[in-house]
């Protein structure tokens, strides 16, 4: 049960945008798919959708090849799209009736996911009329409105306020708890860390890191310490050789190299009777990884 | 199949409820009534002057014999039908006068016969001289020469036998060299060719309109993942051509309503020859305008797949707009001698036989072998075009950003999905 994806290639040109690319989703979850703007993650997502034909490799769905008649996938683009002068109705039962559903059960579905996105009140409206971050909503419903297995999401919360982005978050949720697998490609590390077990970070088509996020971070060393005092602490840091990466009103993130230093820091702080607030030995977190393998690689 | 279907009655219902495609019908409507009302119109104006006047119809024209040279035998002339009523004058108006009568529009224009040195002068006046070619019309001589003969044959005192001898009896007949018929008047006919190029055309060119709205509200990638890029091709044309032929139905059934209702009694049969409108020909005439549409429409597809900014559409239609032309014009021009090889040819060249084959059916022209060839060779133009489009616009729709190249395209076609 899952997908596959092995060895996928594609060129353009001359020009490599995806080279032996490999992952598996074999439970339903998030997978997250990472990479700077021209990385070849929307490339990856259309050969997996089979909008684009791969050069080589395999790509499969419980084991069949992906097609449109093999897998009910849901798609939301990068590319944010409606029909800005058809009533929000119209379109919604065109995209559910293409893909195969009933009308009574489409408008059933509608209803449902309209109520849980809060945009029931636009659904006899034109799109044109819609925010961006409503319209959105609308495509994102265009995109689960039949209940699909396999969910791509590329860049769902960009453009979306934090209270929507809640929301959508909230739904992602129910989607894997229904048993969806989901594909989410981001650039907001924060939001991909809050939902993926798993990622792949893509650099110019190729793969730099690839595996469960907890896994990967334990692989890496405590690298910072987050510190809220009532007062100044400058001086404490500096004697013990320590750099600060970030201070603002005695709230310090400072650079360490290792678990040992926090404990140094804390316990010099304890020696000097001043007062914390917080203290965190922190292990990087995914921007950090990301900008080091990318960085690596460039 | 199912999907295609949807696709086409979503584009079906789409465009019934644009607001552009509602208003711009019943402008169309409201043209034609108002253009086959246009003589009635012009009587009820005239209605009174008419109840004066005998016909409305009729032009005026004033003669001003001050000498009395045609001794009164001009009275003649408003017996004999010549399509204008004359007022005869003996009494001295001066040029000027004239000229007032004919600029306040109490006359249309004016004769003014003298005599000086024993030969007669004939002033001929109108309104404006652009129109006369700097003669005197052919019409207003001889209609005076004849009077001023026929006034000076009367004197000589002739008996009826002689005066019978003198007046020529001809029977004058129009007969053509080559065997073929050719029924109904040519330019009505190039007129009715010019609609029907103008009906396939404008709904052809809606296909690509829609194709790159598509792309520019970036519906497209959703639209690929619900269906084959073969369905949404096939689908839109067959939906946007079921509209426009509708559309062109009720126009032309609104046409003919007009035509029976409010047209003069024997202006329609003057103009066509009624005896050839069958209903082979008005299957035959939708027949072509659904093969010239999908033509068209096909290629319309392909152009406004490789554009995702609208306003290089234009730009990027410029090839089949240039095709649509010339296949027009070789139909348009050819049928002024609709018996010519060139003739033929175009009835049965794919991109002019939707503009020609329909009329060379009413001309009775036609024979069925070329009907078949014609239809035929359409039918394989169709499969070939329909085959490269979509091939191009499966590889075409994804691509933002800039308009796709030729070369790109031939690389799509080679290489396409």
């Amino acid at each position: 049960m899952g997908l596959k994806v092995e060895h996928v290639n594609k060129t353009y040109g001359t020009k490599k945008v995806v080279n032996d690319i490999s992952f598996e989703i074999d439970k339903p979850s998030v997978y997250g798919l990472l990479g700077t703007n021209g990385a070849g993650k929307t490339t990856t997502i259309r050969m997996i959708l089979g909008i684009l034909k791969k050069d080589s490799g395999e790509i499969s769905w419980n084991g069949k090849e992906v097609k449109r008649k093999n897998v009910n996938f849901g798609y939301l683009p990068e590319e944010r799209g409606v029909y800005p002068k058809t009533k929000i109705y119209d379109q919604m039962m065109y995209f559910a009736e293409l893909k195969g559903m009933k009308k009574e059960k489409a408008i059933e579905s509608l209803k449902y996911w309209a109520n849980r996105l809060e945009v029931e009140q636009y659904i006899n409206m034109t799109p044109e009329k819609l925010s961006k971050g409503n319209q959105q909503k609308i495509q994102f419903i265009t995109a689960i409105i039949h209940d699909p297995e396999l969910i791509v999401l590329d860049e769902p919360f960009s453009g979306l306020d934090p209270v929507n982005t809640e929301l959508l978050k909230n739904v992602i949720i129910e989607l894997i708890r229904n048993g969806k697998y989901i594909i989410m490609s981001s650039h907001q590390m924060h939001s991909i860390e809050e939902f993926c077990s798993d990622v792949l970070i893509l650099n110019k088509g190729e793969t730099v890191l690839k595996g469960n996020l907890k896994e990967i971070k334990e692989q890496y060393n405590a690298n910072r310490v987050s510190l809220s005092t009532i007062e100044n602490v400058d001086k404490y840091i500096k004697e013990l050789g320590l750099e600060i990466y970030n201070s603002k009103d005695n709230d310090y993130i400072i650079n360490i190299s290792g678990e040992e230093d926090g404990y140094k820091l804390i316990n010099k702080l304890i020696e000097n009777k001043v007062k914390v607030e917080k203290f965190e030995i922190m292990k990087p977190s995914l921007n950090d990884i990301f900008i080091e393998k990318v960085g690596e690689a460039k | 199949m199912r999907d295609l279907w949807i696709v086409a009655s979503y584009t079906i219902k789409d465009m019934l409820k644009k607001k552009t495609f509602i208003i711009s019908n019943l402008v169309i409507f409201l043209i034609i009534i108002v253009g086959f009302n246009v003589p009635n119109i012009l009587n009820m104006f005239n209605e009174d002057e008419s109840s004066e006047n005998g016909s409305a119809l009729l032009s005026k024209t004033l003669i001003v014999d001050e000498k009395n040279i045609f001794e009164g035998s001009l009275e003649t002339l408003n017996t004999m039908n010549l399509g204008t009523q004359f007022e005869i004058t003996n009494e001295e108006i001066s040029i000027d006068d004239v000229k007032n009568k004919i600029v306040n529009g109490d006359v249309d224009d004016a004769i003014i016969i003298n005599e000086s040195d024993n030969k007669v002068n004939v002033e001929y006046i109108v309104e404006n001289m652009a129109m006369m070619n700097n003669e005197v019309p052919e019409k207003v001589t001889n209609m005076l020469t004849s009077a001023y003969t026929n006034l000076q044959i009367s004197k000589l005192g002739l008996t009826q036998e002689q005066l019978a001898s003198l007046t020529p009896n001809f029977t004058f007949e129009l007969q053509q060299a080559e065997e073929q018929e050719v029924k109904g008047n040519i330019l009505v006919i190039m007129l009715l060719s010019l609609v029907l190029f103008y009906a396939i055309y404008f709904c052809a060119y809606q296909v690509s309109n829609s194709i790159t709205t598509e792309k520019t509200s970036k519906i497209m990638e959703t639209l690929v993942t619900s269906t084959s890029p073969r369905t949404i091709v096939l689908g839109k044309t067959i939906g946007i051509g079921v509209v426009g032929l509708l559309q062109v139905i009720a126009i032309v059934a609104v046409a003919l309503i007009c035509a029976y209702a409010c047209l003069p009694e024997g202006m329609l049969s003057s103009a066509l020859d009624l005896s050839q409108i069958t209903p082979t020909l008005g299957i035959l005439t939708v027949v072509y305008f659904i093969l010239g549409y999908a033509t068209y429409a096909l290629l319309y597809a392909l152009t406004g797949s490789t554009v995702s900014k609208p306003e290089d559409v234009q730009s990027a239609n410029g090839p089949v707009a240039i095709i649509s032309i010339i296949g027009f014009y070789l139909a348009y021009f050819t049928m002024m001698n609709p018996t010519s090889d060139l003739n033929v040819f175009a009835s049965i060249f794919p991109f002019s036989a939707p503009f020609c084959m329909p009329f060379r059916v009413m001309m009775g022209i036609a024979t069925p072998g070329q009907i078949a060839i014609s239809i035929i060779v359409l039918l394989l133009t169709i499969v070939i075009v329909a085959s490269v489009s979509i091939k191009i616009y499966s590889n075409a729709i994804l691509n933002y950003g800039s308009r796709v190249s030729l070369k790109d395209m031939i690389n799509m076609y080679k290489h396409g999905s």
